[in-house]
């Protein structure tokens, strides 16, 4: 590709464009200055700090996990909306619906296995980031908050992933939540109550597929996502990413 | 701010009717943090936010390859009245499941998850060793004695109930831990490695293998009545 | 890695420039790029083949409306799931959609006004599907009827025929 413009590569004069400057206001970030404003002053990226010890970018710092996580909640969110154009949540629909995925729609299969691929590693991903927070010693003063709203992102990922487990409506996805309710039953005074409210009845049927995929659509990832500001925000003011060099922790 | 090192000078002109847009001072090196920190800080664009989309490139990538070689299940319609044998939770709570094979619902299924979870949220909180201090650095007798009584206790009750894949791992780091309390010079690096972890370390690997091993048996191991299987000699998992 | 302040113009970065007008970085930066609008673009195609579907589940657009015995000399007949008339005349058959041509309503036979009239915005049209009056811009489509095999009639929906043409039988 070569220019013949003074301004340099495609990019550089798309840069150059009015309409570009009117949206991106501050110009290319070559300037510690506007770099700092192209964090700090966007809507998306505050959540970050505007400048990160240079030891926690390493892989071998976090190897990403929680970077992880987020990018997972991602894929798994894209891949989960176009799911649902061709998903009924009702009785037996939803099936027909898992075979008209795997049968007639295009990329119906690759877009599920990408769905389930990306489910399956988030809870493993998720698991593992908690592990190497503490093994690095991340949870320590002033990050105990921080690592108490990771304990409950971590269980609104397991939710996600159980509320999701029953959509297919087959006998794996049944028969699984069957047993998964019944454990809930267990909880003494108000285990059979919580069953029943979160089945929509007595037994797995349609109530609970609908209230499943209410669960799984809607109410489980906007408290998710809440919480996930919450967790970035906190790691951006309690001081960025903990490096063992600089905090002994426990061990490895 | 913190007392620094570095002092900063304003190079510019800061005349507020002249040049009103302001931000923040950024010394060089640091930012303002909740302590002060002399390591060296490096600005989030581009370090940060390009290695951040370079692991969303490299994870796109990793999940679209293998979405495109592993299927995901689907079996039979769902039907209420033919329970497959076995029938298993997802493979998340396949441990939990493998516990209730040992313990009572309540026990296995409210109680332990419940103590796991508050432990892990109240870690934080304990703040007993905060140096992270090596088990064996102080009154080893005595750790020994403690730590002997506990796993010997929890050996017993494993085995009245016949927990196995609890016990196993257990007695593996009860011998560990036994292991690293007699290092001296001259050993291993591995007994020396094993010597300087603080009790947190051990209680948390303990905690992680039996999740481990309680997962794998439960996803493998166990076929129809939740029996024991190999899983080289029977199609399970 | 912190880099001085540097004053406010992009700086051009020229170093190296070739006769042609592109440094390396400047190559590999559009590479980069390129690449990266392929996937997108990659993306945005499967996306969209993704949200088409390839099998509906809609009333069947050719049909079997019963023998012409059915229907009496000289009638409009509606059938309302085809969204259709069949209409009967001392030529023949002809069928008429029951769709009004402004904006989609279904129509109504009117036997003692000897109209087809639309109830949304007052179109007016004859049998035949001529426009009376109203704001309906076109007449009513004639779809082609046929007789099958064993004597019943056919429509077919995707087959808009002259409004001169009839099933004689």
């Amino acid at each position: 590709m070569a220019n013949t413009s003074s301004a340099g590569g495609t990019l550089e004069r798309l840069r150059a464009t009015r309409v570009w400057k009117s949206v991106f206001r501050r110009g290319p970030a070559r300037t510690n200055r506007t770099r700092s404003l192209a964090v700090f002053g966007n809507i998306f990226l505050h959540f970050l700090p505007v400048k990160v010890r240079e030891k926690s970018l390493a892989v071998r710092a976090s190897y990403y996990l929680g970077s992880l996580s987020f990018l997972l909640f991602i894929v798994l969110a894209i891949t989960g909306v176009l799911l649902m154009f061709y998903y009924h949540p009702a009785v037996p629909q939803a099936y027909r619906d898992m075979k008209d995925l795997r049968f007639v729609v295009s990329n119906g299969v690759f877009l599920r296995n990408l769905h389930r691929v990306a489910a399956q590693l988030m809870v493993l991903v998720v698991f593992w980031h908690m592990f190497h927070v503490f093994y690095r010693g991340g949870y320590k003063p002033p990050h105990e908050f921080n690592w108490v709203v990771g304990v409950v992102l971590l269980i609104v990922t397991l939710f996600l992933s159980y509320t999701g487990y029953l959509l297919p409506w087959d006998q794996l996805a049944f028969w699984a939540i069957t047993v998964g309710t019944n454990i809930i039953s267990a909880m003494p005074v108000v285990g059979k109550q919580i069953r029943f409210v979160s089945l929509g009845g007595n037994v797995v049927g349609e109530n609970a597929l609908l209230r499943f995929y209410v669960l799984h659509c809607v109410v489980l990832p906007l408290i998710a996502i809440v919480f996930i500001a919450i967790h970035f925000w906190r790691v951006q003011k309690d001081g960025g990413l903990t490096v063992r060099e600089d905090n002994a922790g426990p061990g490895k | 701010m913190p007392d620094l090192e570095n002092k900063y000078e304003a190079g510019i002109s800061s005349n507020a009717k002249k040049d009103p847009v302001r931000v923040v001072f950024v010394t060089k090196k640091t930012s303002a943090k909740v302590t002060g920190d002399t390591s060296p800080q490096v600005m989030s664009y581009p370090h940060l936010l390009m290695r951040e989309s370079i692991a969303f490139m490299v994870l796109v990538i990793a999940l679209v390859g293998a979405a495109l070689f592993w299927d995901a299940p689907l079996e039979q319609l769902a039907n209420p009245l033919l329970t497959p044998n076995p029938a298993k939770a997802p493979w998340y709570f396949l441990g939990l499941q493998e516990l209730l094979h040992y313990f009572p619902p309540l026990v296995a299924g409210i109680i332990i998850p419940t103590l796991v979870v508050v432990s892990i949220v109240v870690i934080p909180y304990f703040n007993v060793n905060v140096q992270g201090k090596p088990l064996w650095s102080e009154n080893r007798k005595r750790n020994l004695l403690i730590i002997g009584g506990v796993l010997i206790v929890l050996g017993i009750l494993l085995v009245l109930t016949d927990a196995w894949t609890v016990l196993a791992p257990t007695a593996l780091i009860g011998l560990l831990i036994i292991y690293s309390y007699f290092s001296v010079e001259g050993t291993g690096a591995f007994q020396k490695y094993l010597a300087a972890r603080p009790l947190s370390w051990w209680v948390m690997t303990w905690f992680i293998l039996v999740a481990v091993v309680l997962t794998v048996v439960g996803t493998y191991f166990r076929g129809p009545g939740w029996s024991w299987v190999w899983p080289w000699r029977s199609h399970v998992g | 890695m912190n880099e001085p302040l540097k004053p406010e113009k992009a700086p051009a970065g020229h170093g190296g420039q070739t006769k042609s007008g592109a440094t390396r970085r400047e190559f590999l930066s559009d590479v980069a790029t390129g690449a990266l609008g392929i996937a997108g673009l990659g993306s945005m195609v499967v996306t969209y083949r993704y949200l088409s579907p390839n099998v509906l589940f809609e009333p069947p657009t050719t049909f079997r409306a019963g023998i012409p015995d059915l229907y009496p000399q000289n009638s409009v007949t509606i059938l309302p799931e085809q969204q259709v008339y069949i209409v009967r005349t001392d030529s023949g058959f002809y069928a008429v959609s029951a769709v009004c041509t402004h904006l989609g309503c279904i129509t109504q036979w009117k036997p003692e006004l000897n109209q087809i009239a639309c109830p949304c915005h007052g179109s007016k049209f004859q049998q035949d599907g001529t426009k009376i009056e109203g704001p309906a811009p076109r007449p009513l489509p004639h779809f082609a009827i046929t007789l099958t095999g064993d004597g019943q009639l056919q429509v077919d929906k995707l087959e808009i025929v002259n409004s001169s043409q009839v099933l004689k039988v």
